[in-house]
This record gives C-alpha cells, structure tokens and sequence, in this order.
C-alpha cells in the first residue's frame, strides 16, 4: 500500500516496563522510566511531543487523582496539551490517534499504567461495576467471567480441557518473551487436576497480577517518515461497548468486538498475527471467533495477558506486541485488541501495517 | 520438563497499609427506586420495553437508548439459573460469609437475567437450568441485597409479609478497599528528616528548583531526584496566602470549629509550601505578610503513634510583617 496521504498515522516508537508481581516504583516511576524509552525508541525527546494521553484507574492506584501526579512523567513544561482517560491505555493511544487526526499536531504519546500488586482483584472490581444492581453484591470481574465460561461449556462451544490447552499455549509461547511473569512448560493433565478458584475457572485460567506501565509514540506520515526507518502505520483503529450488565447480553459471543474488528477492517486483507486482550482462557476462542479470525492467524505469540497482565496497559501493551511483529519479525498486517468492562462489554480493534 | 517463575516475589520493600472507605449514597431515579421500593415490599418488578421484559429495569430501551415508558410488570419470585460461578472464599463485600453460587437468573415472565447470589451447601448442588426462589431479609432498605440469596426451589420465603412502605428514592453503598502501597525511599527519607527536627527538600541539577523532600522527580526536566539532592530548608516563612474553612461534617471529618490553612513562602530560597496548619492563631488573627517559624512535635506527641508527622503547623514569631504587596501572588 502506498503512503502518500499524510492523515496516515504510524507507531514510531515504544517502551514496556518490566511485569512484575509487586514493583516497590510508583506509577509516576513506572511511567517516567517508558516515557524515556518510547522517546528514545522514536529518536526524540519529550519536547517533540506535541500531545499525551494516559490512560490509568484511580481505584486502582488507591489514590484520587492519580493522573495529576503521573504527568510527572511527561515533562509538562512549557504546558503540554495532554489528556486522560480511566481506561486502559490502549483507548489513550485512540484519543491520541483521533487528535492527530485533527492535522494541527505530528506526534503523540500514549501510555497506560497500573500497580494492582497493592489491593485484592477481588475487592478492587466491583467498583468497576453497575452500582445499583452488581457492585453492592460484591460481583467481580472473575466471577461474570466465570458465569461467561460456565456459558461457553454449557452451549458446548468450548471444554475445560480445551481452556487447560489455552493456557499451555501462551505460557509455552511467553518462555520466548523477556516481559513475561508466567511462562513454562505445563502438562495439561496436571492443570486439570488443579482445584477451581472461581468454578469454572482454574488458577491457570485467570491472569496474573502484575505491575506494569507501557507508552507508545505516533506520530503523522510526513513526519513518522522523517524520524523512522520501518513505521507501522495504523491502518484501522475503532471501538465499540455494548450493554454493561451481562444478565442483558448473549455471553455467547461478543458483538461488540465483531463490530469494532470490521470498522477497523479486518477482513480487507489477511491478518497474519493476532494480540488479545483475553484475560481468561475462554475468552480467546470467543474473541477469535467473534472477530473473524482463521486458524492461520497467529494469537497471542507473547503470551498474551495470562503471561503478564498489567492492568490499565494491557491493551496497549497488546498493541506493542502487534507492532512488535511487524518492525522486529517482519509480519506484514497484525492485529491488536483491548476489552473493557465485565465479559468483553468494551472492544477496541487497532491493526497495523508494514511498509 | 516443568518450569516456571514469577518475577520480583523476593523484593523486599516497606509498606503501609491504609483502607479507603467510599460511602456512596446515590438517588435511584423514576426506574431503579420503584425495582427498590418492590424489594422492600418483598417484590420484583420489570419494565416492558417493546415486547421484552427487563429485570433488572432500566430507564432506556437496550437496542435504542430510547427512553422507556414507565410500564411495569411484577416478575419472579422464583426463576431459573443461566449461568453461575462458584466462590469458594468469599471477600468482606459479598452478601454470604460462607462458599455460595453467583448466578445469573432469569425471573418467571422476564426476558433478561438478574445477577445475584445462590445459598447452598456445596458446588453440588448447582447446576445450569436449576430452578431457584428468593429469600427476603427480615430488615429490608430496598437495597439489591433485601434478597438474601436465592435458594433452590419454586417458593420464596419471606419475612413479615410484604407491607408496602414509602418509596424508596435513595440507597447507600459503603465499598472500601485496603491498599498495601509500599513507601519510596524518598518518602522515608522525609520522615526521617523531620523526627530530627530538620525541614528538607530535593534540588533539581538541572533547573535549581526545590522540592519537598518526599517527591522524587523535577516535574519540568523529568529527573529522578535522591539523596544526593537533599537540601537543608530554613525553618522560617512568611505567610503569603490563606483561606479560613469551615468544616463540613463528612465521614471522616475531625474538624469541627473554623480552621486555617496557610501558604509558607520559606525564607532565603523559592519554595511555597502548601495547606500548613497554624499553631495558636486564631481564624481572624490570619493574614498574609505574617512571619512564621516551625513548629515540632513534642516527645510526647510524637509517642501518640495516632500522629499523622512531626511537623505540627507554624507560630507567628513576633517580628514585623512583610508589607510587600506582590507576597500575595506566591501561593505556589
Ligand atoms: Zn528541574
């Protein structure tokens, strides 16, 4: 595809912290320390960037206006245009793709970060939920994606063997990624043989908990051409949400990412590998389903987020890990996904091409 | 072969602990205080929205995000199980205290299900297709929880029949969450600073400015800051800004007469700090130009483990005010 138009939008540049179990750095550190690399990685410095987007969650912090804090990563003097969402960072790289956009501004930076070492999931995610009818019972993310599980087993779509095989797969394929947490050789029948943690749902079905933070820089044709030899340029990006509480929605499938994957054109042309934000092993199948996605579609090669899942970055680390496929191993179209909200309610689809 | 690691379990780092209380209470509006005003009288009620009943209701119509007419239709009690998850160690916020079933369960006469809790005995007794009822708790708020949990079977057990009281416009969530955040370097360096009596900050190498002791970046060159840049403060300011507050009686107050809070510009070097309690000057004595020195804890305050620091507030020291009338414009 040629590029001539400078409304194309390309990554020239990225930085991922280490995945850890608990990290003693502040999100501020975490972030400050990415912000230095993806600048680096693009051969710039924080002065080039003319607009920042963090995506990042107060609850998850324990701290209110966390985010006012964070932009002490960014280098906010002279004053920055920057923004914000309490999403993960892959919906910040959205805004800031939309900003560039615009035309008025060449080169973004987006990040995502999360320390949920410092409290339970289990307390922590119901916050996220509806507060008259889920939050007040306790309801948590493991648990509406357990019920989606037991709805996948129960329509015969998928079986606990199946989830077990999932997570052989992506902890095989992380032993090859520095970033991993949980990587190994596995034995299914040992997996099995494991008891539930929130049935049906295994210790090796769920993610871990993990530290993180990850930044992504962008930047317009004109100029992602100047600063880097080998941009990825973005060549479908869109989301979509459906119905927040998952008694009202068919957990069978996920409409919303079967939406989000077509506007951001994944059936204009083969999608060699595919990077999603499947939290659980279920979700996978679901998801590849739910987009389109043959068996000749690589997923998740890094591992994906039952390797390392860093709350509020996963998604954007997802699409490093897409970039990741096209600038070091040569791919030509990958595909990046972010989910939001109980059992895939929020689907973010970004894919990506080489020159 | 069988191998496998997590990284940075071994780390060893301070924390402190600290639990975050969020008592929410929230209006219910024209179709979630009538489903709440219905549990409190024992009941379920959906809302039609086109030829599909929804329960729990909502206020717009799910394919169209039309407003829905205010057509309710009781459902329930008892209803069937779509889906559920079995929690074996249940938290603090779930409405049992022993192993239960979350679940999914669409009411007799609804389209949609309502998401709630199932009390039995063991993961044995659950399965998809089950047929389950309500029961009510005696004290009921019209709350989601007025419903115990459901159990197995087609009757709802209820409490006190179902009186129907006034309607119920407001609910209360109290959530809390408890952090282990673990503490900087920098942050214990400060602590330490001021149990010895000594006001410190971090100077920045590249731009020179100051900051307290405990933030560990210069925001505008994006340097890391550490023992190496510690700087020892004069313990002396001027005040160049105030306000006067009068307490509000919210959770966690412990103010209750007019208090102040100052801006401290310090002597000698550029640094405003913030929201400073004065010591002994009562609310209509404040004024900006006022010089002030460092108050410090007592050995017996600083015992009382309560304390939230060792800096106290500041005390006029008597001398003449700065008349400078630009001071006001310092307040960061
Ligand atoms: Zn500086």
């Amino acid at each position: 595809m040629s590029r001539t138009r400078n409304d194309d939008i390309a990554v020239i540049g990225w930085s991922v912290s280490p995945m850890e179990r608990h990290t003693a750095k502040s999100e501020t550190q975490m972030l400050l320390e990415v912000v230095s690399g993806a600048v680096d990685d693009a051969g710039i410095t924080r002065a080039d960037v003319d607009f920042t987007c963090a995506g990042s969650c107060d609850y998850v912090a324990g701290v209110p206006f966390s985010f006012v804090q964070n932009t002490d990563a960014i280098g906010a003097w002279p004053p920055k245009s920057d923004s914000h969402v309490e999403m993960d960072g892959a919906w910040a790289l959205y805004e800031s793709w939309v900003r560039l956009l615009l035309g008025d501004m060449d080169i973004a930076l987006a990040m995502g970060s999360g320390r949920s070492s410092t409290s339970d999931p289990a307390i922590l995610y119901p916050m996220e939920m509806d507060p008259f009818y889920l939050a007040p019972l306790g309801a948590d993310h493991a648990n509406l994606s357990a019920m989606q599980a037991r709805t996948l087993i129960d329509s015969g779509m998928l079986t606990e063997r199946q989830m077990a095989e999932i997570a052989v797969r992506t902890r095989r394929d992380a032993k090859s990624n520095p970033l991993a947490q949980v990587s190994g050789d596995f034995d299914v029948e040992e997996l099995l043989a494991a008891d539930y943690v929130n049935a049906p749902l295994r210790l090796h079905d769920m993610p871990p908990i993990t530290d993180g933070a990850c930044a992504v820089v962008i930047a317009r044709a004109d100029k992602a051409r100047e600063l880097c030899e080998n941009p990825v340029w973005i060549t479908g990006f869109a989301h979509y949400t459906e119905l927040h509480n998952p008694g009202m929605r068919d957990l069978r499938s996920s409409t919303a990412a079967t939406l989000a994957a077509k506007a951001a054109g994944v059936d204009e042309a083969p999608i060699e590998v595919a990077e999603l934000q499947a939290s659980f092993t279920h979700e996978e199948p679901l998801l590849v389903e739910a987009m389109g996605l043959g068996p000749e579609v690589s997923v998740n090669p890094s591992g994906g987020p039952l390797a390392a899942n860093p709350i509020m970055a996963t998604g954007l680390v997802r699409v490093v890990e897409a970039a990741r496929q096209i600038r070091v191993h040569g791919r030509h179209r990958t595909l990046a996904h972010s989910s939001s909200g109980p059992c895939l309610q929020q689907n973010l689809v970004c894919i990506m091409e080489g020159d | 072969m069988r191998t496998s690691h997590e990284r940075g379990i071994a780390e060893v780092t301070i924390t402190v602990e600290s639990t975050i209380k969020f008592p929410y209470k929230r209006s219910l509006g024209p179709v979630i205080g009538p489903f709440m005003t219905a549990l409190a009288e024992q009941r379920f009620i959906a809302i039609r929205s086109g030829s599909r009943v929804i329960c729990p209701p909502l206020e717009w119509d799910p394919e169209t995000a039309a407003e829905l007419p205010r057509d309710f239709v009781d459902v329930g009690p008892a209803g069937t199980v779509c889906t559920w998850s079995w929690v074996s160690r249940p938290t603090e916020q779930h409405p049992l205290d022993r192993p239960f079933a979350f679940a999914l369960i669409k009411l007799d006469g609804a389209d949609t299900a309502l998401t709630h809790v199932v009390d039995v005995e063991s993961i044995d007794q659950m399965s998809t297709g089950m047929r389950v009822a309500p029961r009510w708790r005696a004290e009921r708020l019209g709350h989601i929880t007025d419903v115990e949990a459901f159990v197995p079977g087609e009757e709802a057990i209820t409490v006190n029949g179902g009186v129907p009281g006034e309607p119920v416009t407001m609910m209360s969530y109290d959530a809390s969450i408890t952090y282990k955040i673990p503490v900087s370097d920098n942050t214990i360096k400060a602590h330490e600073a001021t149990a010895q009596g000594r006001l410190v900050g971090l100077k920045c190498p590249v731009c020179e400015r100051i900051y307290a002791r405990d933030r560990g970046f210069c925001p505008i060159d994006t340097v890391e800051l550490t023992d190496d840049h510690e700087v020892e403060l004069p313990q002396r300011g001027v005040v160049t800004s105030y306000t006067i507050i009068t307490p509000v009686q919210y959770p966690g107050q412990t103010e209750t007469e007019p208090f102040s809070r100052v801006m401290v510009l310090i002597d000698e070097i550029d640094v405003v700090m913030m929201y400073q309690p004065l010591v002994d000057v009562p609310v209509e004595d404040v004024r900006i130009g006022m010089r002030v020195a460092v108050v410090w804890a007592s050995e017996a305050e600083k015992a009382d483990a309560g304390r939230p620091g060792n800096l106290v507030g500041w005390m006029p020291t008597g001398e003449p005010d700065n008349t400078d009338p630009s001071l006001a414009n310092r307040i960061m």
